[in-house]
C-alpha cells in the first residue's frame, strides 16, 4: 500500500462522525492487503507503530520532529513552533510547511507503508554513541520523501496522536467485518495476544484460526480490570464470592520461563530491573513456567507505604540498587494466567487459584470465600483497618478477560470523588513556582478524544510539582504565551468538591475546586475518566439519593 | 578472504572518512585494496573511498563484501597508539574480524550485509567549477560560518576570478573571498549553491588533515569533494546535496 493511500484514507475517516460507516470504510480496505501490510495498518489506522505488549518506542519527542521538520523545509525551529501554535494542530501545521522543502536529496522516492513500518523500527532499534543524530536523519529523510499529506500523518504516527476515531471497539468490528468472522472471536484472540494487527492476519486465515490462539512468557497481556461496586450488588444473587484485599500498591504481571523472568507493569511496560526483589521473591518460590498476576508493595520498617513509593521505583532506571535497600518491595500474587505451556484465561477463577495455590509456595495473597453478607462485610472492616484501599469481590466462575472491566470482579472502597484525568496541557507557576509548570489543563476522553473539564493548581507539593515538570517538560508541543500544550501522556488522579455543567470546557462539565491527589502514572490516556462516566457522575449528583 | 597489516594511523583515517557520513557499510574487499561507496540516511551526503594495497604494509586478499560497524571500528580504533600497527585477518566464510594490536587482540563480529543498504549509483552530474584548495582552509571556513549560520553559500565568481563561501545568520552575515595565492587552482567557471552545515562540519574536519582538496561546484547542484589519504595510496570523494531555497 502507497503512504499516500493510506494518508488518504486517514484524512478520510478523519470526516466520518458516524462509527458504522467508519468501521465500514475499514472494512473495506482490509482484505487487498498483503500478509506484510495488514498489522501495519491495522496498527497505524488506531495510532499505534508496535504491538501493545512490544518493548518497541521509537523515542521520538516533539522537539526532534520539529528539528527535522525545520531542516527540510528550510526554517527556524522556531518558525515551525510557532506555525503550529497558529494553526493549532501540529500535524496540519507540518503539512503545511512541507509543501515547500528545501533540502534536496540524491534519492527520493514515493512513501510505502511497509517502508515507512521499517524505518519506525530503525528508529526503535538505533542506540550507540550517535543515537540522536542518527534519528534525526531518518525522520529528515522520511518528511523529505513524503508529500505534505503525508508528512501530516508520519507526524502524527511519531507523536503518538493519530486521533482519527478508530480504536480498539471500532477495529475488532471491522477486522471481523472484512473477513466474515464473529467480532467475539476477533475479540477473545485480541485479550490473549494483545496485538489486533496479528489478529488481523489470524482473521485472514479464518475462524479456527482466531481459536487456536495461547498466550505465552514474555508477552504481557492486559490486565483484567474491575468496576467500582457495593457488596450487596455483588452478593444479591446468593452463593459465594471470593473476597481478596485491595492492595495499595502497583499492579504487574510476573512472567517465567525457565531461567528467565520478566516484570510488566499495569501500562505492560517491562519494569524487571526496577523490581530485581520481585524477581528474586517470586522466580525462588516456584519451579514452573508462569504468568502471575500480582500488586507490589512497598514497606519500610514493617509498614505499608503508599503507592507513589512503588511508582517510583518503577520510573526509576538507574541507581536501583541503593534504593533496594531503603524500601522492601513485597509481592501478592493472586491471579494465574499460564501454567507451563497451558493457557488459563478461560478457566474459572476457582480452579485457577487452586493451580496457583500448588504453584507458588510463598506470596499468595490472602483469600475469603464465603456466601454470607455479613462475614465479606466485616473482612471490608478489616482490610480498611489494615490500611488497605478495601476489597476485591470476584465471581468464582469468572474467566480471566484481559483489559476487560466487567461486573465479574468488583472493587468496594470509600467513596472518594475522585477522576483520572489526562493532563493536556499548563501554565507556568508564579513567584516561587516560576520554573515549573503551575496549573495544568485536564481533560477527560470520549472515544480517543480528549475534552477539558478544568484546571487543578492546588494539592500539588514543590517537590512534586519539580517531579512533574521532569516528567512533563520534553512533551510540550506548543507554547502560547504562559501557557503550554503537552503531547498527551500524564494522567493525575484529581478530587473535586462538585460537577457543574460549564460552556467554558469542550465538555460541557467543570470541576469546582479539584485538587491534585496522585500521579497515576501506572495509567494510560486511553484509561481516563470518558465523557459518558462524567454524565453518569453528574446525574447522579443532582438527583436526590 | 582478508589478510593486511596497516599503519593505525592510516586505518583510522580510513574509518573516519567514512563514520563521518554512515554508522555501517559494505566494505568491498579484493586483491587490488579495499572500498566502499555510502549514502547517509537521510540521502543528502556520499561518500566514496578507495584504498589500494599499497597503502597497507602487507594485504593478501580474495574477493569478500564485509559488512562494518563503523561506530563500533572508530571506538576500537581508538584505543590503538600513534605508531601501531594493525593486524586484520578474515579466514574463507569467516564472520568474525580478527583485529590485533599493540597487545591487543579483538574479534569483531561483522554485520550481515543484506541488512546495510546497498552501494548507491554515483549521481551523473555535471559540476563546470573547480576550486583546489588546502583542507585546513576549507575546514576553517566552515567553522566560521557555522557560529552564524546553519548554511552556507559556496561559489565560484569567474570574473573576479575567486572562490568563494557566504553565510546569513539572522543577524549576521560573513563571507570569505579566496583568490590567487590562497588557492591552489583555479577553474573559473560561474558556479554557487547553498549547503546544510550540519553535514559539512563533520566532513570538514576530516579533510582539515587534506593537504589539497578539490572542490567541484555547480549552480544550485551538488558539491564533490575530492582528497587523496593515506600517502596518496588512497582516494576520496564526498557528494553533498545542495539546499533549494524557495522564491
Amino acid at each position: 500500500m502507497d503512504f499516500i493511500v493510506f494518508s488518504q484514507l486517514c484524512e478520510r475517516l478523519e470526516g466520518i462522525s458516524g462509527r458504522l460507516e467508519m468501521i465500514d470504510v475499514v472494512s473495506r480496505a482490509i482484505p487487498p492487503l498483503s500478509e506484510e501490510e495488514l498489522p501495519i495498518f491495522v496498527r497505524f489506522l488506531m495510532g499505534k507503530i508496535f504491538p501493545d505488549w512490544s518493548p518497541l518506542k521509537v523515542g521520538i519527542g516533539p522537539n526532534l520532529l520539529f528539528e527535522a521538520v525545520a531542516y527540510v523545509a528550510g526554517k527556524k525551529k522556531g518558525e515551525v513552533i510557532d506555525e503550529i501554535n497558529r494553526i493549532g494542530d501540529a500535524g496540519i501545521a507540518l503539512e503545511h510547511l512541507l509543501s515547500s522543502k528545501e533540502q534536496t536529496s540524491f534519492f527520493s522516492k514515493s512513501l510505502d507503508l511497509v517502508e515507512v513500518f521499517r524505518d519506525f523500527e530503525y528508529l526503535a532499534r538505533i542506540e550507540g554513541t550517535r543515537t540522536q543524530r542518527e534519528k534525526l536523519k531518518v525522520i529528515r529523510k522520511l518528511f523529505a520523501d513524503a508529500q505534505p499529506i503525508e508528512g501530516r500523518y508520519i507526524a502524527r504516527l511519531l507523536l503518538g496522536e493519530l486521533r482519527i476515531g478508530m480504536g480498539e471497539g471500532n477495529m475488532r468490528d471491522a477486522i471481523a467485518r472484512a473477513y466474515q468472522v464473529e467480532a467475539a472471536l476477533v475479540e477473545h484472540a485480541h485479550q490473549l495476544t494483545n496485538d489486533l494487527g496479528e489478529v488481523a492476519l489470524l482473521a485472514k486465515n479464518g475462524p479456527d484460526a482466531l481459536r487456536t490462539v495461547f498466550i505465552e512468557p514474555f508477552r504481557p497481556v492486559k490486565m483484567m480490570l474491575a468496576q467500582q461496586g457495593t457488596i450487596e450488588d455483588m452478593m444479591k444473587n446468593g452463593g459465594e464470592v471470593a473476597a481478596e484485599f485491595k492492595y495499595d500498591g502497583s499492579r504487574f504481571q510476573f512472567h517465567k520461563k525457565g531461567d528467565e523472568s520478566r516484570i510488566y507493569s499495569r501500562k505492560l511496560e517491562e519494569v524487571t530491573n526496577a523490581l530485581p526483589d520481585i524477581v528474586q521473591h517470586l522466580s525462588q518460590a516456584t519451579d514452573h513456567d508462569v504468568i502471575f498476576d500480582g500488586e507490589v508493595l512497598a514497606v519500610r520498617d514493617g509498614r505499608t507505604l503508599p503507592f507513589q513509593y512503588v511508582l517510583r521505583r518503577f520510573r526509576r532506571k538507574h541507581d536501583i540498587d541503593a534504593h533496594v535497600e531503603q524500601i522492601e518491595m513485597i509481592p501478592m500474587v493472586f491471579d494465574l494466567l499460564y501454567l507451563d505451556g497451558r493457557t488459563l484465561l478461560d478457566e474459572p477463577l476457582l480452579v485457577r487459584r487452586e493451580l496457583l495455590e500448588t504453584t507458588l509456595r510463598a506470596h499468595v495473597a490472602p483469600q475469603v470465600r464465603s456466601g454470607d453478607p455479613q462475614s465479606i462485610e466485616s473482612f471490608y472492616r478489616n482490610a480498611l483497618d489494615k490500611g488497605h484501599e478495601g476489597i476485591m469481590l470476584k465471581a468464582l466462575d469468572s474467566l480471566y478477560t484481559p483489559g476487560v472491566r466487567g461486573r465479574q470482579w468488583v472493587k468496594i472502597k470509600p467513596a472518594v470523588d475522585t477522576m483520572d484525568l489526562a493532563v493536556i496541557g499548563a501554565e507556568w507557576g508564579e513567584g516561587r513556582r516560576a520554573r515549573v509548570f503551575g496549573s495544568f489543563l485536564l481533560a477527560c476522553q470520549d472515544e480517543g478524544e480528549l475534552l477539558p473539564v478544568g484546571k487543578v493548581a492546588t494539592g500539588f507539593s514543590d517537590e512534586m510539582l519539580a517531579e512533574i515538570y521532569a516528567l512533563l517538560k520534553d512533551s510540550v508541543i506548543a507554547h502560547s504565551g504562559k501557557e503550554v500544550t503537552f503531547e498527551p501522556g500524564t494522567v493525575f488522579e484529581v478530587g473535586y468538591a462538585e460537577l457543574q455543567q460549564s460552556p467554558n470546557y469542550r465538555s460541557g462539565f467543570a470541576l469546582r475546586f479539584p485538587r491534585f491527589v496522585r500521579l497515576r502514572d501506572d495509567k494510560s490516556v486511553d484509561e481516563i475518566e470518558t465523557l459518558e462516566q462524567v454524565k453518569e457522575r453528574y446525574k447522579k449528583r443532582i438527583t436526590p439519593a | 578472504m582478508l589478510k593486511a597489516d596497516i599503519d593505525a594511523d592510516i586505518f583510522r583515517e580510513t574509518i573516519d572518512v567514512i563514520s563521518a557520513l554512515v554508522p555501517e557499510c559494505r566494505l568491498h574487499v579484493g586483491e587490488s585494496g579495499i572500498r566502499t561507496r555510502a549514502v547517509d540516511t537521510a540521502n543528502v551526503a556520499m561518500v566514496s573511498i578507495e584504498l589500494s594495497a599499497d597503502a597497507f604494509n602487507s594485504f593478501v586478499a580474495t574477493e569478500a563484501e564485509l559488512g562494518i560497524d563503523i561506530a563500533k571500528m572508530k571506538n576500537i580504533l581508538g584505543m590503538m597508539g600513534k605508531g601501531d600497527v594493525l593486524k586484520m585477518e578474515l579466514p574463507d566464510e569467516g564472520h568474525k574480524l580478527e583485529l590485533a594490536f599493540g597487545g591487543y587482540k579483538y574479534s569483531v563480529t561483522l554485520l550481515d550485509v543484506n541488512t546495510i543498504r546497498k552501494d548507491p549509483n554515483p549521481p551523473t552530474i555535471n559540476l563546470p567549477g573547480k576550486a583546489v584548495l588546502s583542507g585546513a582552509s576549507l575546514n576553517n571556513a566552515v567553522k566560521a560560518a557555522a557560529v552564524i549560520s546553519d548554511k552556507i553559500a559556496l561559489g565560484i565568481d569567474p570574473d573576479a576570478g575567486i572562490f568563494y563561501m557566504e553565510a546569513e545568520g539572522d543577524t549576521d552575515h560573513i563571507r570569505l573571498d579566496l583568490g590567487g595565492d590562497d588557492l591552489i587552482s583555479l577553474e573559473a567557471a560561474q558556479a554557487r549553491s547553498l549547503f546544510s552545515l550540519d553535514y559539512l562540519k563533520d566532513m570538514g574536519k576530516v579533510m582539515s588533515r587534506a593537504e589539497k582538496v578539490e572542490v567541484h561546484l555547480g549552480i544550485d547542484h551538488p558539491v564533490k569533494f575530492s582528497f587523496a589519504i593515506a600517502e596518496g595510496n588512497g582516494q576520496v570523494e564526498y557528494l553533498l546535496a545542495p539546499r533549494i531555497e524557495a522564491d
